[in-house]
């Protein structure tokens, strides 16, 4: 289904809408998280969509999804791991590096 | 679905972390201008009014109620507080973890600080002499913001916010040594029109 990988490009990264994910919890603060919702809001996703993506990205380690309640509501928090902005940082550097080697 | 996007070629994938990023920023940072302009107008407004009536040697520049310059002033640093408490309150939505607690603790401070300065004010009004008490409120604001925006630097490592914290400190001290009426015309003209001016440069700089 999916086009192959470019070497050395992480592949749980690789993907336009978990990129777009990660990209948007990497903007913010180290211990910091974001309610579903307005991360939802952020990225134009299906509530479907980006619960399916952070499966993903949660299954690598990269984000850490936390189920609490406000009062008598439940909401959901998203924050990038410690492994996971490590891997986004990781990640972008192996961009530049592959577009500086570019012939 | 996007799940079966194609994998992006490295530039476009760049330029989508980069918009993407630049659009959470935008979203979850507060924009500092949201704060100067009420802040800015309040002051100019309202410690305008208060050199016009209550001008230097006693003077009374333009003819109006006594307490008008206060009431007028007060007000406008109530909305100007309530609008910068929902802004704050609005970009915070839905983050939670350390720059929440940051930002809730700071917005507190500057909720506490005016609340002393309301009660001060009211234990005050009956002993001092008219102009007295004109500076003494009159500077009392200034002080706290002054100090405020000075720690609201410390606290983001933001040196535009600090050095903007400086700068309300030395035209309060400058205003105060001058006296009462001079101190207004400083405070609203420095300090008001420099909230202004600031606002202005900064979402000049933004585009």
């Amino acid at each position: 289904m999916t086009a192959p990988a470019i070497p050395g490009l992480d592949p749980v990264i690789h993907a336009q809408a978990r990129l777009r994910v990660v990209s948007s919890l990497s903007a913010l603060g180290e211990g910091d998280r974001l309610a579903f919702p307005r991360l939802q809001e952020l990225l134009d996703m299906t509530a479907g969509n980006l619960s399916t993506h952070l499966r993903k990205l949660e299954e690598a380690g990269y984000v850490q999804v936390e189920k609490t309640h406000q009062g008598r509501t439940p909401a959901t928090f998203v924050a990038l791991t410690r492994q996971g902005r490590a891997a986004f940082e990781q990640y972008t550097h192996n961009l530049r590096a592959l577009l500086d080697g570019a012939p | 679905m996007e799940t079966d996007e194609e994998p992006l070629s490295p530039e476009a994938s760049l330029r989508l972390i980069d918009a993407q990023r630049e659009r959470t920023h935008r979203q979850l940072d507060l924009d500092p201008t949201i704060f100067l302009v009420p802040w800015g107008l309040a002051w100019l407004i309202g410690y305008g009014l208060f050199f016009l009536r209550y001008g230097p040697d006693d003077r009374v520049l333009v003819s109006m109620p006594g307490w008008l310059p206060l009431a007028t002033l007060l007000a406008l640093l109530v909305a100007a507080g309530a609008y910068s408490g929902v802004a704050g309150y609005k970009a915070y939505r839905g983050v939670a973890g350390e720059s929440a607690e940051r930002g809730a603790m700071y917005g507190w401070s500057w909720g506490l600080a005016f609340a002393g300065f309301g009660i001060l004010s009211s234990r005050f009004e009956a002993h001092l002499p008219e102009a007295q008490f004109g500076l003494l409120m009159g500077s009392l604001p200034v002080l706290i913001t002054a100090i405020l925006y000075m720690s609201g630097g410390a606290v983001w490592r933001d040196r535009h916010q600090f050095g903007f914290g400086v700068w309300l400190s030395v035209i309060n001290g400058v205003g105060l040594l001058a006296g009462p009426g001079w101190h207004s015309l400083v405070v609203s003209v420095l300090g008001g029109g420099g909230m202004l001016a600031s606002a202005a440069y900064l979402r000049a700089r933004r585009r």
